[in-house]
């Protein structure tokens, strides 16, 4: 079974541009050995971070999006926490909150299409004697 | 039995304020996913002391509320927000 996640990891400042790149090598040869497709890959570059992390200031943040199975990402977040150079990480699986977001998506077409039928009647109905009315009950339909 | 009305019918309350109606900010633009990532906008969703603004305060539906409390939690840990206010020297 695969399905998608997100990898999130700062590495320290103190290491070159060409050290980052191999540490994201290693990571998308991990991914790509175990048939994953690496869809995105987002590098910020050198950020302030919000707070020092082991008197560091800065981060260098990197983001990949990948579609793997799940037993690679257990191995995945073995090595990131042996990596003496990554400050942080964090992996979520995207799947499940893209099923939710599209089961929203249809509940909003669906007030969209009461909403608009209801403003349509009201409007037939009372055209000009009073819009209090119409706006009360597109309200109700959004709640 | 009559239906009780409400006994604004002959006195109506006096209004000291019109409280201007709250809305989700996220229900308005349909947004469906809230990521963490974005952390200039989930900035506004947090107090000058890095504290999360209750849903009565914010005015954001439940649903929205539950996702944008676990996206500032992530952009915590990712150091894009911060947990507290920043250290201020006194002495």
């Amino acid at each position: 079974m695969t399905s998608r996640y997100e990898i999130g990891f700062i590495v320290t400042p103190e290491v070159n541009e060409e050290e980052v790149k191999k540490i994201i090598e290693t990571i998308t040869s991990i991914i790509t050995k175990s048939k994953g497709v690496i869809e995105n890959l987002d590098e910020w570059g050198r950020k302030k971070l919000a707070f020092p992390i082991q008197k560091n200031l800065e981060g260098y943040y990197v983001f990949v999006q990948t579609e793997v199975d799940g037993a690679v990402i257990a191995t995945l977040e073995r090595r990131l926490k042996q990596m003496e150079k990554v400050l942080r990480f964090i992996t979520l699986r995207l799947d499940d909150k893209l099923k939710k977001s599209n089961k929203l998506t249809k509940r909003w077409a669906k007030i969209d299409k009461l909403r608009r039928k209801s403003m349509a009647s009201s409007n037939e109905e009372k055209e000009s004697e009073d819009f209090t009315e119409s706006e009360e009950e597109s309200d109700a339909t959004e709640k | 039995m009559q239906p009780r009305s409400n006994s604004g019918d002959n006195k109506p309350p006096k209004k000291y304020y019109s409280a201007r109606k709250k809305f989700c900010a996220f229900c308005k633009d349909k947004v469906t996913l809230i990521d963490y990532k974005n952390h200039k906008f989930l900035e506004n969703f947090i107090s000058e002391t890095g504290r999360i603004f209750p849903a009565r305060v914010s005015g954001t539906c439940a649903y929205h509320q539950k996702q944008l409390s676990k996206a500032i939690k992530r952009a915590r840990q990712m150091a894009l927000i911060r947990f507290t206010e920043e250290k201020k020297r006194t002495s």
